[in-house]
């Protein structure tokens, strides 16, 4: 299987991507905002299609266009306060809105398909620089912004009393989801996303540990999740994305199971 | 320490104000309760004073070096949130660039909560966490403390021992302490003044007048 190169290339976008979403989907997961993901999964697959019409390289276009979605919902909180959901959607026909219209324009020389639901066959190199910058620069981002994250996501009040910039921190982290949503679309697409960015938190949080050891078991759990997901559609012949997302569901609910057995045997000790 | 000058605030911008042109001065070592019923502005002013809203029209002069909050016992909806106290206090103490470590067990210790270190934050009781947000909030030598609606939530034994504390950093520390309160026993048994706030207006009096010509009129 790695003698392949295509697979090389999909094992090295996969590391980078188990790492990276968990990261940023534990503060989106605790601020009750995870189909951030959903949105914006979309918002790329609108910035791949403008990406692929301008010549560009897809991957760029998406961050790009995901950036500008991403600080739009941030500058839209302002006017919807209560609404978080109303905001998401508001995006999300955008998004959707470019995506459809310059897919069925017929302008595009290149095929979107593969990043409606990831392919590990279409991983090119230069989609692996981007995706190791990227990387590189959201988690390298996230621990220098660490406190302020989580202090935001737990007590917003407490956190500008502390003097955080919560406004801005907010715009950077919106760029944090955008670089997270564009390196993953190549191989889990656009469908799935954002299972990739709540399913191992979900699964984090059934263990009941503090913030760090939650964190740890979310990049954890992802790994697991990704990584099988992608051996196991390899020798399925089906697409990553979709494998992955029932990867996560089975891994949630056997942690749930197990929490179950080891609550009854603790009681009946 | 802390005082409004002609201070309007109102939701919309316009009139009605909820908060009416108040002039209003806490001087460094007091305890100031602000009371009054339900609508009357006392959350409204401590948010304002705290920089979380701001004002339609008027000034708010601070000398405070740092200020501490306490919010409202039922604002932390989020009892899920997967943190330990420890984990709660060591990054309020890297946000307030306070080098020194030792500071998260000296504060538990004060409000004697220093067992509960590894304690998820939503396995505390209501009291206890109001306890935690007491020790953070005192971080970084806070002259201001700043308290929404203390006992709220809270048994009547953890309130006595969060009285007897805040009463304690008062007059031990000449911790200036401005508390929205709607325990008006405590209230008048703890502060040193009494911040009447009623439709917006307000009025600065002892807890003895307070009691003598306002509770005994109505």
């Amino acid at each position: 299987m790695f003698s392949y190169g295509f697979m090389q290339n999909a094992v090295f976008v996969s590391v980078f991507i188990s790492i990276l979403c968990p990261c940023i989907g534990i503060f989106l997961v605790l601020r009750r905002y995870s189909m951030i993901g959903d949105t914006l999964s979309h918002a790329s697959l609108a910035g791949i299609t403008m990406g692929l019409l301008l010549g560009q390289n897809p991957i760029l276009g998406a961050f790009v266009f995901t950036s500008v979605c991403g600080a739009l919902i941030e500058f839209l909180r302002t006017y919807f306060k209560k609404y978080a959901d109303l905001i998401l959607s508001i995006v999300l026909s955008l998004s959707v809105g470019v995506a459809i219209t310059i897919i069925s324009s017929g302008k595009l020389h290149a095929n979107a398909d593969s990043f409606m639901f990831g392919s590990i066959l279409t991983v090119t190199k230069w989609d692996m620089l981007m995706v190791f910058i990227l990387s590189i620069l959201s988690v390298l981002t996230i621990v220098f912004l660490y406190d302020k994250l989580l202090y935001i996501a737990y007590d917003e009040d407490a956190a500008k009393i502390a003097g955080v910039r919560v406004k801005l921190i907010n715009y950077v982290f919106s760029i944090l989801v955008a670089s997270a949503v564009s390196v993953s679309i190549r191989i889990v697409g656009v469908l799935v996303l954002s299972s990739m960015i709540a399913l191992p938190v979900a699964t984090a949080l059934q263990l009941g540990q503090g913030f760090k050891k939650t964190l740890i078991f979310s990049v954890v759990f992802s790994v697991i999740d990704i990584m099988s997901g992608l051996f196991i559609s390899y020798y399925l012949n089906v697409a990553p994305g979709g494998f992955t997302a029932l990867v996560s569901v089975f891994v949630l609910i056997i942690v749930i199971l197990l929490k179950k057995v080891y609550s009854v045997f603790k009681t009946d000790n | 320490m802390i005082s409004t000058k002609n201070l309007y605030f109102s939701y919309t911008g316009f009139s009605p104000y909820v908060i009416d042109g108040i002039n209003l001065e806490i001087k460094k070592g007091e305890y100031v309760s602000v009371v009054g019923d339900n609508g009357s502005g006392k959350s409204t002013l401590v948010k304002l004073m705290l920089g979380f809203l701001k004002p339609s029209a008027g000034v708010i002069i601070s000398s405070a070096k740092r200020v501490g909050y306490v919010p409202q016992n039922n604002d932390f909806s989020n009892s899920a949130f997967p943190i330990t106290v420890y984990e709660l206090l060591n990054s309020y103490r890297r946000l307030l660039k306070i080098k020194d470590k030792t500071i998260i067990s000296e504060n538990l210790q004060k409000v004697g909560m220093l067992s509960f270190k590894d304690f998820l934050m939503g396995n505390l009781s209501g009291g206890q966490r109001q306890k935690i947000m007491l020790a953070r909030a005192l971080m970084g030598n806070a002259d201001l403390l700043v308290l929404d609606e203390p006992s709220t939530g809270i048994d009547v034994h953890s309130q006595k021992e969060i009285y007897e504390f805040l009463k304690k950093i008062n007059q031990e520390q000449g911790i200036t302490i401005v508390s929205v309160e709607h325990n008006l026993q405590a209230a008048i048994s703890n502060s040193t003044l009494i911040y009447h706030l009623e439709d917006g207006k307000g009025h600065l009096c002892t807890p003895e007048k307070y009691v003598n010509e306002y509770l005994r009129k109505n």
